[in-house]
């Protein structure tokens, strides 16, 4: 009788990675991992400051004028609350509708804009808003412009807040790009997802383990960013 | 006082949590439990099913739906451990996943299939004369630009081409795999889309994949002038039509229910799938409104 | 005819009024999930939570872990968790417990720690034991934080369980998974719009909890 086909091979989850990792469209080819590797990265940054040339412009001005907290506040509240899986899905219709192609970044982009966009846009504002009003008071106080109080004083002392905000849109773009594969898309996910269709093991495990290394290196490597670009004097030993 | 609240609220939920994971785990249905259909996540497959599920309801008995659950891989276990009781499945395909004979000839891969589903407490019924194959499909533009009505005519511009197709595709006998070992296709790409889904149709008709893994019963590669390429070689097998259903639930229920779903897959032809899953992917028709009017037009429901 | 030109309506009532029983059922397989990994969650986290208040050293390493497990992204953990419990509801909630567990420690020892040192004074100088001095003063003043942190946590999750769909499950990810296997928009619209929704009332209701938790507060403003 010939060994079923499709069915779940005989292979330990370590056999089966082994296996993955010794074929060669594994390393190379359309699907290799350096590819997949560099569709998530690409698309994760690109969202990320695509989203931040967006918001923080006008966070900025919320958050220098002091006003707008509320609206914040409610926009990290409706952030969380959407499930990015849908808007990943709302966002695919409505691109290939548009005449995208179904292989092309575009939607998986679009959504990944949408959603770096709430915590960094709450977290300028917030930053900027709990500086201490008396810091800007005194820097107003000794001739400063409103220009540069913002970049003088108000600024570098958000950035901390700011980059953290960056940070969490990060992790949240890196992890949901996992999705992308979903729609048809490639990145990381693609292991996943084909790992899964395949039942093979060693490709879901493989996938799952280099994109959650990607978000752990993302994260730690940017609070190390966000240390260093932190003002000296704001530094507190933790 | 406030402590006193959360500890019991802590333990209110707690115990429900326990009641339902126990309620989770399914026995599978015994006389009086209901009868639970699956299918595979494209819409022949839940148009089918819901005729199974329809069909039934109208008869008095007790119906769950537990459609688009995947491809075999996964509904195949669902089957065996009665998380699903029965299911549409294609005598083919079957065949070559438990390792039986599969051929061109519906009675023998029949019997073949059913003999070695038995193993693990699964039937076959009877199969209908409605047969769905796997269909390797090109646009009339690619057709003609490299003279392409066999899928042997692809040996010579595979490597020029990119494939799309299920995301088990490569692994399939019946899909990348068979392509390689039959044909000796090599493809310049695969591409990991849907089953035959509105993402592959699209990928197609957007030029975006050169050749689609669709089924011989979807309307739309005629609708859309496409070329289904001739199996010269014959690697796809008898793909007819037949429930799978646990033995458990055959015993339980007895004749009637045997009697009433060989009903359904008599009266089941290839025309009437291509045409229900024209109207499902083309005109995006509701599955389940489909069924009923399949069932309605052959006098199974008033 | 091109599938690419076709618009389905954007919401199909009829198919909505057809499909209320299925719409029940993914609202109760949702709310499920969720409730269950978020109570699984509370419970861990407290035990986490008083071992780093407990042994301070501790709070590093567990912040640390947990923090690790919330970054990876939720479809890797199903996928990771596969080999070892399968594709089920187990496999859903482990992953979507350990989502819950950064959240609720942190905002757990947060709160204890934003306990004011008065009142940690007046309770010494009252003569309470420590043992009760943390759970009849620090405790309640710190539940406000704690229950903000499960608020977090609950939307969190609520918009998570959508991804389970690939596990089989997804409450209204099902629609939405659904939905994008068909292209019909009622399906991914209803999909989106009840997770929303359900993860609305919860905040809602989350934070009137803290508000009713709190009454100090209120009158303080």
């Amino acid at each position: 009788m010939a060994q079923p086909v499709g069915a779940p091979r005989d292979m330990s989850v370590w056999e089966s990675i082994e296996s993955f990792l010794s074929e060669p469209e594994t390393w190379s080819g359309p699907g290799s991992i350096w590819v997949r590797l560099g569709e998530h990265l690409w698309v994760s940054i690109v969202a990320v400051v695509v989203a931040a040339l967006l918001v923080m412009p006008v966070a900025v001005w919320f958050g220098h004028t002091r006003r707008g907290s509320e609206v914040a506040t409610a926009v990290v509240n409706i952030g969380r609350a959407l499930p990015s899986f849908g808007i990943l899905a709302i966002s695919f219709l409505i691109l290939v509708r548009m005449g995208a192609g179904i292989r092309e970044p575009w939607a998986v982009l679009v959504a990944l804009i949408a959603l770096a966009a709430p915590p960094m846009f709450t977290n300028t504002v917030a930053g900027i808003q709990t500086v201490e009003p008396a810091t800007v008071e005194s820097a107003r106080g000794m001739g400063l412009t409103e220009r540069e109080v913002l970049t003088g004083v108000e600024l570098p002392l958000a950035v901390p807040v700011i980059m953290e905000g960056v940070r969490i849109a990060l992790v949240q773009v890196i992890a949901t790009a996992t999705l992308g594969a979903l729609v048809a898309w490639g990145g990381l996910g693609r292991f996943i997802v084909d790992g899964f269709a395949q039942q093979d093991q060693g490709q879901l495990v493989a996938g799952a383990v280099l994109v959650g290394l990607l978000a752990v290196v993302a994260e730690l490597g940017f609070s190390k960013l966000q240390r260093s670009a932190t003002p000296r004097g704001l530094r507190t030993a933790r | 006082m406030r402590r006193a609240f959360r500890s019991r609220a802590v333990g209110a939920i707690l115990a429900v949590a326990l009641v339902v994971t126990a309620c989770g785990s399914g026995d599978g249905a015994v006389d009086g439990e209901p009868i639970k259909v699956g299918s595979f996540a494209f819409n022949e497959s839940v148009i089918v099913a819901e005729i199974y599920a329809q069909g039934l309801e109208t008869n008095g008995y007790e119906v769950e739906r537990s459609l688009n659950l995947g491809n075999r891989e996964v509904v195949k276990p669902a089957l065996e451990s009665g998380e699903i009781d029965v299911v549409p499945e294609y005598i083919g395909t079957l065949a070559g996943f438990l390792g039986a004979e599969q051929s061109a000839d519906p009675a023998a891969t029949w019997e073949a299939a059913k003999t070695a589903f038995e193993e693990v407490g699964v039937t076959l019924l009877q199969y209908s004369p409605a047969q769905d194959k796997n269909a390797y499909v090109v646009t009339a533009e690619t057709a003609a630009e490299y003279g392409l009505s066999t899928v042997s005519d692809l040996q010579p511009v595979a490597g020029e081409l990119v494939f799309g197709g299920p995301p088990e595709c490569p692994e399939r006998d019946l899909c990348l795999l068979g392509l390689q070992e039959v044909y000796g296709l090599e493809f310049a790409e695969f591409v990991s889309l849907d089953a035959a889904g509105p993402i592959t149709i699209a990928a197609l008709e957007g030029g975006e994949i050169d050749v689609a893994l669709l089924f011989t019963t979807q309307g739309i590669i005629a609708a859309n002038g496409w070329v289904s390429l001739e199996d010269d070689l014959g690697l796809n097998p008898a793909e007819n039509l037949v429930p799978a259903i646990r033995s458990e639930v055959v015993d339980a229920y007895g004749d009637d229910l045997v009697t009433l779903l060989d009903s359904y897959s008599e009266a089941l032809t290839t025309e009437d799938l291509t045409e229900l899953n024209r109207r499902a992917d083309l005109d995006q028709e509701d599955p389940a409104l489909l069924a009923e009017e399949w069932l309605t037009d052959n006098g199974f429901i008033e | 005819m091109s599938l690419l030109a076709q618009t389905s309506p954007l919401i199909d009532w009829a198919w909505i009024s057809r499909n209320m029983g299925q719409i029940v059922d993914r609202t109760w397989e949702h709310v499920t999930l969720t409730a269950v990994s978020v109570s699984i969650g509370l419970l861990l986290s407290l035990v986490l939570g008083l071992v780093a208040l407990r042994w301070r050293w501790t709070y590093g390493p567990i912040t640390w872990v947990t923090g690790l497990m919330y970054t990876i992204p939720s479809l890797a953990l199903f996928a990771l968790l596969v080999p070892i419990v399968g594709l089920n509801a187990t496999n859903a909630v482990i992953a979507l417990t350990s989502y819950t567990l950064l959240i609720i420690v942190r905002n757990l020892v947060a709160g204890i720690d934003g306990v004011p040192e008065a009142v940690i004074e007046a309770a010494d100088g009252m003569g309470y034991t420590r043992r009760a001095r943390f759970w009849r003063m620090e405790v309640p003043l710190a539940l406000p934080v704690i229950v903000a942190g499960l608020r977090i946590a609950t939307v969190t999750t609520v918009g998570l369980v959508t991804v389970t769909a690939v596990l089989g499950l997804g409450g209204y990810g099902f629609f939405i998974l659904r939905g994008l296997n068909t292209f019909f928009w009622t399906q991914i619209l209803v999909g989106v719009a009840l997770s929303v929704i359900l993860a609305t009332i919860l905040d809602i209701a989350f934070v009137l909890l803290e508000r009713w938790l709190s009454p100090w507060a209120r009158r303080a403003t």
